[in-house]
């Protein structure tokens, strides 16, 4: 790093780490990401005065546009998909004042790109510390890396960094490949593969609730815990993205990334500290601890469906191959359930049940950890009979929480017990707004953070799992069971976990 | 006459008499809130994390301060005790506490609950305050005493309230005397240094300033000019009148520029027009620096609030100037730069509300006291 000069003034404020003065470029500036994320959380991040002293934003795609346009265009952008609202005037002027755009449809569009941002470092008088944010499609992630080589668009002083959308590769060998190409122009350290579960307060709470607290982290072991569920539930169909989720499927969308994440999360072992590298090393850690699935075995440990017809929240919903875009007769998974273990002295034989989907009947995000009944049955079955397991329940989203369920006595004559919940509302303790995702992503990648973005061994891992389970189910003769939209899942779901002597939870 | 004022009871909750009343009148309202959040299938949190004690000796602060504990009851649940001291129509006469309890349901947060009591000290009972606020405490919680008006350094009850407390808070707006209280309460944060934390809600005013004025010395281009101060000047707000002149805000902007910056006094602060102060302190290379603090009045602004800075700097012949202007009107702060005279960066951003609640609210999550507080209120100390 070049000069980093000491401002004395900053001792002491609670705003301890401001990022320093910079420029994001993101490229896919005309995308709908751009539009419906990236924007509203910059935008909101100025709102809450935590944009560095001085700043600029620079889109940049293929197609021209003016920056008058562009400013136009978010402007209206902003205004509808902001989690603030309405749109404080003002501020939104004062903040497009310093939005550009630039059209990089070939070779000279990357020059003038260049000479924009070599400008704005004078007049800024910032230190050439750019973001390059890449939020286009995938295919265009490396083309766009080699041309921020080749023009020389990192500063000559100062950081750069570039933030990667997901997905990041289709299997192993392709995430391998782009990490290579990626590493010919920028440092893993430089690089920031996002993960946007990861951004989310609620995450981040699991690390907290894990290891800011004495009380859970004796009883996190196999000793203690029956089983660990994930469920990733959405109710949402495909939607407008036929196009990416008919190559990609559940598979790739939900498990490879934000799935294979909860369970790091859940599983790893306490990090020395809170920073990029302890993190990111536990976690690792849990991935490569990660039993792979006997792929002779399949249906014992991974099972896939995709939706039909059905009603989800009243409404009657067509089935997956009858949307727009999706192939007649498409064997792309919308559902997954798996059986994981991890292999490691915390958790021997304790499974992980995991499962995400679309068109289940409620959107819900939790990890549900369950513990093992008393050892000893004090008292009568039948004043045992209200009695279930004690779980601690994390609830990532909606209603963001933590809750316990454990027995309580009746208040009658004798003894009847009865499971009661004790519960913690995210919401109503601390009511602010949670900031989303993308604002604490995008604030983390300008201050230099990356412990909460996905590192080079954790992608390799990740895909090392899942890639098998693809692959057969890719040569399987049979297509996907349908699930009814508006249901849990297939069937063969339920027995996954009932073979077990255990039930899915009513989420 | 002799009553003093009168307790609105359906404000402050029916009168318990004696802690032991008071405690069973509380655990009743918990049950029928319960009750009654059941039959809408909900159920009540009885939440604290911490105890907040207020002292307030005129009702309307009493009050205010009840609301203001009530909007924030969401984020920072607590028992929340209010002193009144009800002195003035008891003058001589025995002393006496009156308690009132009730269970106010935060604004949208009906699913938390906290408890409010009221404790008036009629006539001289001051020194009883502590007794009774001891066994009302929540255990294991901490302590927060916020003390409306200027606190009586010296007094008795003051001495026993402060040593129960974890942390202090106080508001140098409403300091009548800021060139004497200022100094007080110096000596008291010297003193609460690993007891008590101190803080003053007016410091927590001025964060939005500090922060923008910070930013600017962010941008390396711009850093130099921070050690060729050549002027300071720094507005706050007065009536139409000119009448409340309350320039505490506006000194310990200065008191702190100066800590960060190790000015040195080299003139005493002197009035100028108007109620504003002129004087010269000495850069850490010994050049003078001149500040001004003057009144201003704007539509909109609290007394005694910062309207606007003026930092002027110049190096190797170039005149700089970062400039913050508040405009109230949507609340916004505007930055700015000015190289050689020309605008080369402007930005605008929202002022955070100055709301006692959301000062309050930014306060409690903090536990620890400011040393960069106790630094700037030094300096202002040794610059008077
Ligand atoms: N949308 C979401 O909610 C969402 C959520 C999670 C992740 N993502 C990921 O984010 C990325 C972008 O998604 P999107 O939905 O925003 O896509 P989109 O709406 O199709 O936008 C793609 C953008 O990339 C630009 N672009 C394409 N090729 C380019 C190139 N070679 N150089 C420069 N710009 C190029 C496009 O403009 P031109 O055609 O003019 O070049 C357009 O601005 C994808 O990787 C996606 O998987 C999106």
């Amino acid at each position: 790093m070049a000069t980093t000069v000491v401002n004395p003034l900053r001792e002491g404020l609670r705003l301890a780490r401001t990022p320093e003065p910079s420029t994001i470029v993101i490229f896919g500036g005309s995308g709908d990401l751009t539009s419906r994320k990236l924007m509203p959380a910059l935008y909101n991040l100025a709102l809450q005065r935590l944009l560095p002293a001085t700043f600029s934003i620079v889109g940049a795609a293929r197609q021209p546009l003016t920056d008058k346009r562009y400013r136009d265009e978010l402007h209206t952008a902003v205004g509808e998909h902001s989690r603030t609202k309405p749109l404080n005037e003002e501020v939104w002027r004062s903040f497009a004042e310093h939005l550009y755009f630039v059209g990089t449809p070939d070779e000279r569009g990357y020059d003038t790109l260049g000479q924009r941002l070599d400008r704005l470092d004078q007049d800024l008088g910032t230190n050439a510390n750019r973001l390059f944010y890449l939020a286009t499609p995938p295919a265009a992630y490396e083309p766009i890396v080699k041309a921020i080589g080749a023009h020389g668009l990192r500063g000559s002083t100062g950081w750069s960094r570039v933030v990667i959308e997901k997905p990041f590769g289709r299997d192993r060998e392709s995430a391998r490949v782009l990490t290579e190409t990626i590493h010919t122009v920028f440092r893993e350290d430089e690089v920031f593969r996002i993960d946007h579960y990861l951004g989310k307060e609620t995450v981040q709470n699991i690390l907290v609730m894990r290891f800011a607290n004495g009380i859970f982290e004796p009883l996190w072991n196999r000793q203690y815990v029956d089983h660990v569920q994930i469920t990733v539930a959405e109710t949402i169909g495909v939607e407008e993205r036929a196009g990416y989720y008919e190559q990609a499927g559940a598979m790739r969308d939900i498990v490879q990334n934000h799935l294979l994440q909860l369970l790091a999360l859940v599983a790893m072992e306490p990090p020395a500290a809170f920073d990029d590298k302890s993190v990111r090393d536990e976690k690792v850690k849990v991935l490569h601890a990660l039993r792979p699935v006997d792929a002779d075995r399949l249906s014992d440990h991974a099972i896939r469906g995709q939706y039909g017809r059905g009603f989800v929240e009243g409404v009657a919903v067509p089935a997956y191959r009858e949307e727009q875009g999706v192939a007649k007769d498409s064997r792309t998974e919308t559902y997954v359930a798996l059986k994981c273990f991890v292999d490691n002295w915390r958790w021997e034989g304790i499974p992980f049940y995991m499962r995400t989907g679309k068109r289940l009947p409620k959107r819900s995000t939790e990890i549900a950890i369950q513990f093992r009944v008393a050892p000893h049955q004090v008292f009568s079955r039948e004043a045992s009979e209200g009695l279930d397991p004690n779980a601690l329940v994390l609830r990532i989203q909606p209603d963001e929480g933590v809750s316990l369920k454990f027995g309580a006595k009746v208040p009658v004559q004798g003894i009847r017990i009865r499971t009661v919940n004790m519960d913690f509302d995210y919401g109503a303790s601390f009511m602010v707004d949670a900031p989303d995702a993308y604002e604490t992503l995008i604030l983390d990648a300008l201050r230099g953070d990356a412990t909460l973005f996905t590192r080079r061994d954790e992608v390799d891992q990740q895909w090392a799992f899942v890639d098998p389970i693809i692959d057969a189910w890719a040569t399987a003769p049979a297509a996907p069971p349908i699930y009814e939209a508006g249901t849990w899942g297939p069937a063969d779901a339920d027995a996954l976990v009932t073979a077990d002597g255990r039930a899915w939870r009513k989420a | 006459m002799a009553q003093g004022v009168t307790i609105d009871a359906a404000f402050w909750g029916a009168e318990a008499a004696g802690i032991v009343a008071l405690e069973r009148e509380l655990k009743r309202l918990r049950r029928a809130q319960s009750a009654h959040a059941r039959e809408q299938a909900r159920t009540v949190a009885r939440a604290a994390v911490l105890n907040l004690v207020v002292y307030a000796d005129r009702e309307l602060h009493a009050r205010r301060s009840a609301q203001s504990i009530s909007d924030l009851a969401s984020r920072h649940p607590s028992r929340a005790i209010v002193l009144l001291a009800d002195r003035g129509a008891h003058e001589g006469a025995e002393g006496r506490l009156e308690m009132h309890c009730h269970l106010p349901t935060a604004e949208n947060a009906t699913q938390v609950c906290y408890e409010q009591i009221l404790i008036r000290a009629r006539g001289d009972a001051d020194e009883r305050l502590a007794s009774v606020v001891i066994p009302l405490l929540v255990p294991d919680l901490p302590v927060f005493l916020w003390w409306t008006g200027s606190p009586p350094v010296a007094g008795r009850a003051f001495g026993q309230l402060v040593g129960l407390a974890d942390r202090l808070v106080v508001d140098s707006a409403d300091f009548a005397r800021p060139e004497e209280m200022l100094p007080a309460i110096a000596r008291i944060s010297a003193q609460a240094r690993g007891r008590f934390g101190l803080t003053d809600l007016n410091w927590t005013r001025l964060t939005p300033w500090r922060e923008i004025v910070t930013s600017f010395f962010d941008v390396p281009a711009w850093r130099p000019f921070l050690d060729t101060v050549t002027g300071v000047r720094v507005g706050f707000a007065v009536d139409m009148d000119g009448r409340q002149i309350l320039p505490s805000q506006a000194l310990l902007f200065i008191g702190w520029l100066a800590s960060r910056l190790g000015w040195r006094p080299i003139e005493a602060l002197a009035p100028s027009e108007a109620g504003g102060l002129l004087f010269a302190v000495a850069r850490a290379d010994g050049a003078r620096i001149q500040i001004r603090v003057r009144p201003r009045f704007e539509r909109g602004l609290a007394d005694g609030d910062v309207s606007g800075v003026r930092i002027q700097a110049e190096r190797d012949g170039q005149q700089a100037e970062f400039v913050i202007k508040r405009q109230p009107d949507p609340r916004h702060q505007t930055a700015s730069v000015l190289l050689g005279g020309e605008r080369r960066w402007e930005r605008t951003m929202p002022l955070p509300s100055f709301e006692i609640v959301e000062l309050i609210g930014e306060e409690l999550a903090i536990m620890g006291s400011d040393p960069t507080y106790e630094e700037a209120l030094a300096a202002l100390v040794r610059l008077g």
